[in-house]
């Protein structure tokens, strides 16, 4: 794993600001040299700390918090907690309608997950290597989706589905899952892929393989840590996914993101809070071992999630 | 396994790379046809529909009829439209002004949980947009946490609503959207030269002054890339106008899903995507040739 930017800043010791002439050069001369962080500057920024300190506890994990606070809230209430209990989560596991829509967002992130693999995992190998015009023509298609709010890409596969007089249903949320997924896969894949070295594969052709035997037996394996953990981090992705499900799903069952939706327009039931805390945990598992994969398998390198745009 | 990028140019083809170059293209065609087929052809499939009509039960109809397109300067629409232009564009401030401070911290006085930090920051960002959104309306709700302190230090008295309002919305968005904004200002934070940073100390600018003459200019172009990876998805957001807006407060997302599904207008909704599709290749139009010229410069 890596969550530092491609390119590292070129640090050159030997060039160094001249010592500052300021209040500071009037200390005795052990105190004078000054306190070198790793990397930043000397003074710490009182009003950025503050800042990040109140962003962390105020706003970004409040919200989640309150959430799984009042999964185990013995009362309906949303603001008041009364006892620890588990209700909502037997309540959960009662509800044939919310299961059978948890099992549809399964099977859908499956397949969308094995589907985009493959045709990600071939469209970006074929991306960085191939230097035809056909390539610059599927870079470019590929970032479609990833420049188009999704609601766009929701409603046109929705009339690209009704228009072609198919019946919304599991299938064509997989299709557009599909469709959606595959720019991910090629965006983690091919800063990867243009790191590897063709000359080793060049080598094992030397010896004798063939260029196919070449990309399965070499290229394939060592890309296999990102592609695991691209594999996992979509699939994360399409369970979560609300809005193209949204467009593209038909009436029964609905993938859970949607079910949820309606659960939350047509008032509150605590059950939601129950089933978004399995959600929640289940989704930052998933992601923190997309994260650690390339780690467990000793190599840098894995999810460039920071340098891709 | 040390396999590194082989600087310098491709090496001439020999007769194994061009066999190899037929296979890297036959690669490339299933992912790219099915792209080209499913969005595409979608995408297509929606501009195409703009310019059509509903039959007397409903149904869409292709044709060239500019009603549609017509419509679209109706005020109603255009007060929709405008709204979401001025949310859009207080979430990418509002967001620029929280996670600059954030990003900042995190890059250059992170020290060794720089890593730990940006994992606690992204990866809750890909739990469940939804839930996230929902906790965040409970948050704000009448009796909420926030409001109930808020009244407890007498900032706001009993009548004071977030919810139903338009601050709600934007809250709403700026939760849902700042971590788009975070990644691109700690990329650049990361990338930048610090001593820049400690050379305008030298010369004896305060911290505001080094900020705005150095650290800001120096990430400019993080800064540009968040604007336009919130504003992106913040003009196409319904769901937070729909939990923390009033109806009053609809976006064109909401417009859109409701041609969809309630109104059964498909031609005025894909009229309206075009046009959300419009202002937002207006925007990137002017972000690219901002960079263009930001480039340009810094190659000169």
């Amino acid at each position: 794993m890596t969550l530092r930017p491609a390119i590292r800043p070129v640090r050159r010791p030997d060039i160094r600001p001249a010592p500052r002439r300021t209040r500071s050069s009037a200390l005795p001369a052990g105190q004078q040299g000054r306190k070198r962080h790793r990397r930043g500057t000397d003074r710490r920024p009182r009003f950025a700390l503050a800042v990040t300190v109140a962003f962390f506890a105020l706003l970004y994990y409040l919200p989640i918090g309150v959430v799984v606070l009042f999964s185990f809230n013995s009362q309906k209430s949303l603001t008041v907690f009364k006892d620890f209990s588990l209700r909502w989560y037997s309540a959960f596991f009662d509800d044939d309608v919310l299961l059978a829509s948890l099992g549809m967002s399964l099977r859908v992130s499956l397949v969308a997950m094995a589907g985009s693999l493959i045709l990600g995992v071939a469209l970006a190998l074929g991306l960085v290597r191939c230097r035809s015009r056909l390539g610059s023509l599927a870079g470019l298609v590929m970032l479609v989706p990833l420049i188009t709010p999704e609601i766009v890409t929701g409603v046109a596969a929705m009339l690209l589905f009704k228009g072609m007089g198919i019946t919304l249903s599991s299938g064509t949320v997989m299709l557009a899952e599909i469709t959606f997924s595959i720019s991910y896969v090629t965006v983690i894949l091919r800063s990867r892929i243009a790191a590897l070295n063709p000359e080793v594969e060049e080598a094992a052709m030397d010896l004798g393989a063939t260029r196919w035997q070449s990309l399965r037996l070499v290229t394939l394996p060592a890309l296999l840590p990102s592609i695991l953990a691209s594999a996992v981090l979509v699939f994360a992705l399409v369970f979560d996914d609300f809005v193209l499900a949204y467009f593209t799903t038909g009436v029964d069952p609905q993938p859970l993101s949607v079910r949820i939706y309606s659960a939350i327009r047509f008032g509150v039931q605590p059950t939601i809070n129950a089933v978004g805390t399995l959600m929640l945990a289940g989704s930052i598992g998933l992601i923190a071992l997309a994260l650690a994969i390339p780690r467990l398998f000793g190599r840098r390198g894995g999810l460039d999630l920071l340098s891709g745009k | 396994m040390a396999l590194s990028k082989r600087p310098g140019p491709p090496r001439p083809r020999n007769g194994a790379s061009a066999s190899g170059s037929r296979l890297w293209t036959w690669l490339m065609i299933p992912g790219t046809l099915w792209m080209t087929g499913f969005l595409i052809a979608s995408l297509v499939l929606v501009a195409a529909l703009a310019f059509g009509t509903t039959d007397p039960l409903g149904n869409p109809q292709f044709g060239l009829n500019f009603d549609n397109i017509a419509a679209m300067a109706d005020p109603a629409y255009r007060a929709v439209l405008l709204r979401s232009l001025g949310y859009a564009l207080l979430t990418c401030v509002i967001c620029l002004v929280v996670a600059y401070p954030v990003a900042y911290a995190i890059a250059l006085h992170g020290g060794r949980f720089k890593n730990l930090l940006i994992a606690a920051i992204v990866v809750p960002f890909f739990a469940n947009y939804l839930v996230r959104m929902y906790g965040w309306s409970v948050v704000l709700s009448d009796d909420g946490p926030l409001l109930r302190a808020l009244r407890a230090t007498g900032l706001a008295d009993g009548d004071t609503k977030i919810l139903q309002t338009g601050p709600g919305v934007v809250a709403g968005l700026v939760y849902g959207f700042i971590v788009f904004m975070i990644i691109p200002l700690y990329a650049a934070l990361e990338r930048m030269d610090v001593s820049l940073i400690e050379a305008g100390r030298d010369l004896y600018g305060g911290p505001l002054r080094t900020f705005f003459y150095v650290t800001l200019p120096a990430t400019r172009q993080g800064a540009a890339a968040g604007c336009v990876l919130v504003f992106l998805p913040a003009m196409g957001d319904f769901v937070s106008a729909q939990l923390m807006g009033g109806p009053d407060q609809i976006m064109i997302g909401n417009l859109i899903q409701d041609k969809f599904f309630q109104g059964q207008n498909w031609p005025l909704g894909s009229a309206l995507t075009m046009l959300m599709m419009a202002v937002l290749f207006l925007g990137m139009l002017g972000y690219l040739r901002r960079t263009r010229k930001d480039e340009a410069e810094a190659a000169r």
